[in-house]
């Protein structure tokens, strides 16, 4: 009996509202943003609201879920106006026609490098707020002063590393391509070559030429010497640099915060030289992006054009998460060493390839620089079969 | 007398060495079970975000991940843990009622495609899920236009959707103990002309008491740690459920934040564990003789 | 048991009155169910208008089964599973009918939207004329949907723009009012001017005003304007133009016509556009998958380590759960429920974080266990070893599931075959064996199953503590000695071409699905879980 009446009841909302039509979103502004941006960007909406008169809703995604969900949720008519990405998303998005280019009128107040890598084909996407790259962390009471060649931080290594003790020199995390691609670009490794045009060009892998096998001849060298150990992922590689065991590591500014947390006496530096050369860490930017599917690209050019691209709401931005900020003013006003040195390092990078092709490339790349880590193969041997699995890959079969 | 004597002691050794192994043993598998869980509570201790650090206390051990996890405005840890035991409590529920009765007709009713049913409702749950996000995501979405209770970014179409996924290995964990149970008690209340709703409801699950409570706790934790579908489906912060919420602390490839997320998980877990406290007083047999002959 | 028996004596004493109960409850069923009909019926055809065939086709199932259910005598054991089947029906088979939809299409990155989507981008492309002048628009609206913008050119001549149309101020057909005399137009016909900030709460509706220039400017008639931003309307071209009837995209500005091709636009020279669309490619996701040489190379490696995981998986966890289980059922063990309650602990924590501390502990060199044991087991890095830990790790996250389901079961098997058996003399072992274990199986071994292929694909265990890893050397495609069939493929469909092969990812599903399937029957055949099931009946 009982079930009667509920299945009536459920059925009977079913067709009582079937009448009701969907609200549409015009006039209202919809924003994702992961965790550090939405507190700046929730306030910023609220003066946006105040002043317009237009409601704005910030939800907040993790960060890699602002990409995922887009696809899904945006052409069902439900994504959001605006988003908070990372520009290697850019190939993707686009290609599969998620964001719109934005007439982006402030274009001057911006760092070159930023703008450019929101640049696709002849478009802007994004209004960049934070550059990062990576480059040295080390410990002042075991490190003292930083090492300028790989050679120095050779002899600093094998200075401080005592296995015994479980103290080592330096690590990276492992295998882990990001991190230890300055390595490889120093002498000259690349991921994809360019066209003509400026375009990259897919089917041209750098990860096996002279250069990319020197860096991890080094970095096997490091190993062989038990200045380095293995088999270290980036929580173990904080950990041990947090505890004081490690001299020095390599990663990026959003480790700051918990380094300070765990009172080490630290510095940040750009990586050593390597033959004389500067190694050549991936550039990272991010930025804000207007969905194509979004009935409000004016609204949302308005609020990116007049709330998020000031001076104000970038160092709002950096004060909550100190990035290094794309804004050109702010970033000369900036004095924290730890800034000045990401600068530095992200200024000699290369951004990270944005075209959707490198989705291909991890796998088999981490593959061999584990292969290479343990010793199973010679870092020629294992690259130039990564790069042979790269390539197939990329052909799709 | 003397023999006798040397009996008892030997009885007493073997019962005291018959005692002490299971204790032993019980006890070696507790500390492999909890080995792990002290370095979360380390972690949980640790302003300094460690994880799988190399000293058990933390230096500066403080509770400061504990602090920011309840004074955060911008993460309503408050409202995601009601929110998640809400999902979980109706979910469990309503799975529980589902399948026993289906467990029922299975068990007691004789039709054609029984078998085939059975096996059927296994098989489709073996299917790989983990593209049927967009399709679920669709219909949810689809339902909203006429049913806005029911649409995204809503409970109750989230427990819709977690209700298809009830029947399954639970109907067969059900069906085998109601197999079990004896049918004479219901052959009587069948000669009285009882229907077989009535059997269902007074015989049958009062008597299956122990394996409802397994059911239930199993999807509560089901849906406890569900956030796969929760986090396409959910938008709203006030929405969330701690699993879903908790992914935020961990998205960022590298600044991932363990310390909140130790805590986190450390506060959600302390209630599954009082819960299951409870429950398992239910899960004596039911089944002793008294209730056959009742 | 107190309860069931006082059940049945409610149920005696109603004895009496029950046969107009019965005929008032047929009543209310037959009034309820044509309420029902009622509803379905004034559903279907709102449903059918608005072209929602899944939600109908639910509709339709749904109320001729229930229909089914309570009308026929024959359904009664469907009345009972109806709730079940109806919710398995829309969220577990509906989506794994859209996958094998998917798996016949070329879904994935650069194939997202519909095409009707994709065209709708192209066609709303417009490149800016910046030789051509700007305007100043002053905007209209009556708060009811209507909406004019009042547009000055560079000149101070003046348009209206209204229903799609631009009219001079004299052909306007609508009254442009200055009531106050400001030289501002405050009213066009009943359309309210919008000062200031006002604007911003309807930029939404304005900015889909697009205006075809018409002659007004050097007799260009394909110039538009629109809107460029809040205080500036400009001139655009449209840069594609679409035509239906021979389905090309064609670039204005060079006459380029772009072709569909296996859901994209490509040219004749062979530049494809960068948007595409999704679209169906037949058996080709599938064709691609068994005769890709980057399958077949691994494809016994991995599926033999595949089913070694399954059986381990399922074997260690069941042995512990079930050993712990025997061990707590005993109700004169002293402190069981707090043993019971402790080792559940495992399940009650995400898998996230303990998976990250069994990786950090299993390190070679800094790693917990390593330095209790004093050696350097390569631990994660050596095939072997890294097997092992894998078990070790899903033995602690599955043990507690195992010990759970392993109690529940014990309950239903009645203490006075343990009090015969007590009294026949029968040791506690021998007791396990030939009267616990095999009444225990009867109602696990399909749980059992069931596990056997939830671990078959169990992705999230391998990329939480190894990732598939360690590599193997010499591999044709990126493959790791823990990879499971699961992760692999998936890794083809992922990491292939520009990632994100959603298709293809579909179709590795359904075969997936076909083993496991297949391997579940056989299992079931070869356990006699079905079998052993019916005889009870």
């Amino acid at each position: 009996m009982k079930r009667f009446v509920v299945l009536a009841l459920v059925l009977l909302s079913v067709v009582g509202a079937a009448l009701t039509a969907t609200a549409s979103t015009e006039g209202k502004l919809l924003i994702w943003a992961d965790e550090l941006r939405t507190t700046v960007v929730t306030d910023l909406a609220k003066e946006f609201t105040a002043k317009y008169k237009v409601p704005v809703e910030v939800q907040e995604l993790g960060f890699g879920d602002i990409r995922d969900q887009l696809a899904v949720a945006a052409p069902a008519g439900k994504g959001p106006d605006i988003i908070v990405g990372a520009h290697d998303w850019l190939g993707q998005l686009v290609t599969n026609g998620l964001i719109a280019p934005i007439d982006f009128a402030k274009q001057k107040d911006f760092s070159p490098v930023a703008l450019n890598a929101f640049t696709w084909g002849k478009n802007l996407y994004g209004v960049p707020y934070a550059i990062e790259s990576i480059g040295l962390f080390y410990n002042k009471n075991l490190v003292p002063n930083p090492p300028k060649t790989w050679d120095e931080l050779l002899t600093i290594g094998r200075r401080i590393s005592d296995k015994a003790n479980k103290k080592y020199g330096f690590v990276i995390p492992q295998p882990d391509p990001y991190h230890t691609f300055p390595m490889m670009s120093a002498a000259g490794g690349y991921v994809f070559g360019t066209n003509p045009d400026g375009t990259l060009n897919p089917l041209d892998v750098g990860l096996n030429n002279q250069g990319a096998v020197r860096g991890l001849e080094l970095l096997v060298q490091l190993i062989k010497e038990g200045i380095m150990p293995t088999g270290i992922d980036y929580p173990t590689m904080m950990s041990l640099f947090k505890e004081g065991r490690m001299g020095m590591i390599v990663t990026g500014p959003w480790a700051i915060a918990e380094i300070r947390e765990a009172k080490v006496n630290y510095g940040f530096t750009k990586i050593p030289m390597i033959d004389g050369k500067a190694p050549r860490p991936f550039v990272g930017v991010q930025g804000f992006m207007i969905s194509s599917f979004s009935k409000n690209k004016m609204l949302a050019k308005a609020f990116l054009n007049d709330y998020i691209a000031t001076e104000a709401t970038m160092n709002a931005l950096f004060n909550k998460d100190p990035r290094p900020t794309a804004h050109l003013a702010l970033a000369a006003k900036i004095t924290d060493p730890d800034i000045i040195g990401t600068f530095e390092s992200a200024n000699a990078g290369i951004p990270m390839p944005a075209i959707p092709e490198m989705a291909s490339v991890w796998t088999a790349w981490s593959n061999a620089l584990e292969l290479i880590f343990n010793g199973k193969m010679t870092p020629q041997k294992a690259l130039d079969e990564a790069v042979v699995q790269i390539i197939a890959t990329i052909k799709g079969q | 007398m003397a023999e006798q004597g040397h009996r008892s002691i030997k009885r007493f050794f073997a019962n005291f060495l018959n005692r002490f192994w299971r204790h032993a043993l019980i006890w070696v598998c507790i500390v492999f079970a909890l080995f792990p869980v002290v370095w979360i509570i380390s972690a949980s201790l640790d302003p300094a975000n460690s994880i799988s650090g190399q000293k058990l206390i933390p230096p500066n051990a403080s509770f400061i991940n504990f602090q920011r996890l309840f004074q955060s405005e911008q993460h309503p840890f408050g409202i995601w843990f009601l929110n998640t035991f809400k999902l979980c409590i109706v979910t469990a529920t309503l799975v529980v009622l589902i399948t026993s009765l289906a467990a029922y007709a299975f068990s007691r009713l004789r039709f054609k495609g029984r078998r085939s049913g059975l096996f059927a409702i296994l098989l489709i749950q073996m299917f790989p899920q983990m593209l049927a996000m967009v399709a679920i995501y669709l219909i949810v979405f689809m339902l909203g236009e006429y049913i806005p209770a029911l649409g995204l970014d809503t409970h109750a179409g989230l427990i819709l959707v977690y209700l298809g996924g009830a029947m399954g290995a639970n109907v067969w964990l059900l069906k085998g103990f109601f197999d079990t149970i004896p049918k004479s008690l219901e052959e009587s209340a069948m000669i009285d002309g009882a229907t077989h709703f009535q059997i269902f409801w007074r015989i049958i699950l009062p008597l299956a008491r122990p394996i409802l409570v397994v059911v239930f706790f199993l999807q509560f934790m089901a849906t406890y740690s569900e956030f796969v579908i929760a986090r396409v489906l959910l938008a709203d912060t006030n929405n969330l459920t701690m699993a879903v919420g908790l992914q935020t602390f961990i998205a960022d490839q590298y600044a991932k934040r363990w310390g909140v997320f130790a805590a986190a998980a450390l506060i959600g877990a302390l209630p599954i564990v009082i819960l299951y406290w409870f429950l398992q007083k239910h899960l004596v047999s039911g089944l002793t003789r008294g209730a056959v002959k009742g | 048991m107190k309860k069931a028996a006082h059940s049945t004596d409610t149920y005696n004493t109603n004895h009496a009155g029950r046969q107009p109960v019965k005929a008032g409850l047929m009543i209310t069923k037959i009034i309820l169910l044509g309420l029902l009909n009622a509803l379905a019926l004034w559903a279907i055809p709102i449903l059918w208008g608005d072209s929602q065939w899944i939600l109908l086709g639910v509709l339709v199932i749904a109320t001729a089964g229930i229909d089914y259910a309570f009308l026929s005598k024959k359904a009664l054991p469907l009345r009972f599973m109806l709730p079940g089947l109806l919710f398995m029906m829309i969220m577990v088979i509906f989506p794994i009918g859209y996958t094998v939809y998917v798996a016949f299409t070329n879904f994935g990155t650069g194939h997202i939207l519909t095409k009707a989507q994709a065209v709708d981008q192209y066609t709303h492309r417009y490149l800016l004329q910046e030789n051509l002048p700007v305007y100043t628009p002053e905007y209209y609206t009556d708060n009811a949907g209507q909406f004019a913008v009042l547009l000055t050119d560079p000149d101070g001549r003046q348009f209206v723009g209204y229903e799609q149309t631009l009219y001079s101020l004299a052909e306007s057909p609508l009254e442009l009012v200055d009531e106050d005399g400001d030289g501002v137009f405050d009213k066009i016909g009943n359309l309210g001017r919008l000062g200031g900030l006002e604007v911003f709460s309807y930029l939404g509706q304005f900015e889909k005003l697009v205006f075809q220039y018409d002659d007004h400017l050097d007799n260009r008639t394909d110039v538009y304007l629109k809107m460029r931003s809040m205080d500036q309307f400009a001139s655009y071209v449209p840069q594609f133009e679409y035509s239906a009837a021979s389905d090309t995209l064609t670039d204005l500005e060079d006459g380029t016509a772009y072709r569909v091709l296996d859901g994209s636009f490509v040219s004749d020279s062979g530049e494809t556009l960068d948007v595409g669309f999704r679209t169906t490619v037949g058996w080709r996701n599938f064709t691609s998958l068994l005769t890709n040489k980057r399958i077949a190379g691994p494809f016994w490696q991995v599926f033999s380590w595949t089913i070694v995981w399954a059986i381990l998986s399922v074997v260690t966890t069941f042995a512990l759960g079930l050993l712990l289980a025997v061990l707590l059922n005993d109700a004169k063990l002293k402190l069981r429920g707090l043993y019971r309650v402790l080792l559940i602990i495992p399940y009650t924590l995400p898998a996230f974080i303990s998976a990250l501390i069994w990786r950090g502990m299993f390190n070679t060199e800094v790693g917990l266990i390593n330095n209790v044991l004093g050696m350097s087991i390569p631990w994660l890095q050596d095939p072997f070893w890294a097997k092992v830990a894998l078990i070790i790790v899903n033995l602690w996250l599955g043990f507690p599931y195992m010990m759970i389901i392993s109690l529940g079961a014990l309950q239903s098997i009645p203490t006075d075959l343990y009090e015969a058996a007590t009294v026949d003399g029968a040791s506690g072992w021998h007791q396990f064996w030939k009267i616990t274990f095999p009444l225990l199986l009867v109602s696990l071994a399909p749980l059992l199953i069931a596990s056997f292929a939830f671990n078959f694909n169990n992705f999230s265990v391998i990329y939480l503590v190894t990732e598939g890893r360690p590599a193997i050397a010499g591999a044709l495609t990126p493959t790791g000695a823990t990879d499971i069939l699961i992760t692999y493929t998936y890794r083809l469909a992922f990491e292939g071409g520009s990632g994100g092969r959603y298709g293809l990812a579909s179709a590795v599903s359904i075969l997936i699905f076909l083993i496991v399937g297949t391997i579940s029957w056989f299992n079931f055949r070869f356990t006699g879980a079905l079998e052993e099931v019916n005889d009870n009946g």
